[in-house]
């Protein structure tokens, strides 16, 4: 899922100075799944922010609203009338969902309720680590299935760095673990550790999105 | 109008209380009741862990001055983590109002077994105490 966090509430309430109704909205999809903006986030926030922009001296009137995706055109009809009425929304989807609203409700203006930050997976309730990292060459078939992009630090193709500490966790960060070292693992479990030393071609990173904006057609669907 | 002066002011406290951390032989209640320089409703609940920030947020958006839980002791849950559940909520609630500038004091979480209508009471006059120096909730009447 893509996971995001909220932003520090005082950021927010930077955003809305100068507005006075405000329409905070959600997304039931991947962020209600890292607990950022689902339902239950966006029923918390809304009054949050009205007690933060209270005391601010800046008093709102706020409105709030989950829609089943933001990042589906079809959906964000569902608050056609809300965002006429709202002279600012907060947007707490992911970033793909906030600039949908932004180009359809484009005369108003849409803040950040959040930071988007990864795809990871759930590891356990309260807990989610990343998986991957959108880089348009994945490797999963030579990594025995565990990515070096998105879990290695220094998303080196060739691990480990040599940094891996004795209890098998990753030198930058304490609390991850090495993913080399869990590949290595992996690749010694099943008998192939030699795969490791073949030479790959090399990784096209121009498909990444360090390699520009993504456009992707396919011929076949279009109308 | 809203009482603004922190002299006189009297405490509107929330009191959610878990069914399970009465006394067998007193009888759930709910509604108001007037204490001594504080006022609380009593809100019954299956289970403390039915508490939900949204719910906690909305009342507080709505004027009331401070909420208090009531759970029953850690080991004594009828769902075994629900009253852990709840209590890390609350930790989380009280960072984020502290955050908006309400105080961190405005919401609580105590424990307690076999507890009467009196220790409710307490407890809720306990939360008004912690609270008094934030004076009114600034969302009342708004
Ligand atoms: S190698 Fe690339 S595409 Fe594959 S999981 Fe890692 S980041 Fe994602
Ligand atoms: S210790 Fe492992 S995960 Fe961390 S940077 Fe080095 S190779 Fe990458």
């Amino acid at each position: 899922m893509i996971t995001a966090e909220w932003k520090p509430i005082e950021e927010m309430v930077g955003y809305l100075r100068g507005h006075k109704k405000v329409l905070v909205i959600g997304c039931a999809t991947c962020v209600a799944e890292c607990a950022a903006g689902g339902e239950r986030e966006v029923e918390t926030l809304a009054p949050l922010l009205a007690m933060a922009m209270q005391n601010d001296g800046n008093p709102i009137e706020v409105k709030s609203a989950t829609l089943e995706r933001q990042c589906e055109p079809e959906f964000l009809e569902a608050i056609a009338e809300a965002a006429a009425e709202a002279d600012a929304i907060v947007s707490v989807a992911c970033g793909i969902g906030m600039q949908l609203v932004a180009e359809r409700y484009a005369d108003t203006p849409l803040y950040p309720g959040v930071n988007t930050t990864s795809l990871s997976i759930r590891e356990e309730p309260g807990l989610w680590t990343s998986r991957c990292a959108a880089c348009g060459d994945c490797v999963l078939g030579f990594t025995f299935g565990l990515c070096p992009v998105a879990r290695c630090a220094k998303s080196l193709q060739n691990g480990p760095c040599g940094g891996t500490r004795t209890n098998g966790m990753c030198e930058i960060n304490q609390d991850t673990p090495c993913i080399w070292r869990l590949i290595v693992e992996r690749a010694t479990a099943r008998g192939r550790l030699e795969d490791l030393t073949k030479v790959r071609p090399p990784k096209d990173w121009s498909n990444s999105p360090a390699g520009g904006p993504k456009r992707m057609l396919r011929e076949d669907l279009r109308s | 109008m809203a009482n603004n002066s922190t002299a006189d002011f009297q405490p509107q406290i929330t009191l959610l209380y878990c069914r399970q951390s009465l006394a067998a032989e007193v009888k759930p209640v709910q509604g108001n009741r007037a204490g001594n320089g504080f006022s609380v409703r009593l809100v019954l609940l299956p289970c403390s862990s039915k508490v939900q920030l949204p719910h906690l947020m909305r009342l507080l958006e709505q004027g009331s001055d401070g909420l208090q839980i009531a759970a029953c002791p850690e080991k004594a849950c009828q769902h075994l983590v629900g009253s852990n559940r709840a209590e890390k909520r609350i930790a989380r609630g009280r960072e984020l109002l502290e955050q908006v500038g309400m105080g961190a004091e405005r919401l609580g979480l105590d424990r307690g077994a076999g507890l009467s209508l009196d220790d409710l009471m307490e407890m809720a006059g306990q939360r008004a105490e912690a609270l008094r120096a934030l004076g009114p909730n600034p969302m009342k009447g708004v």
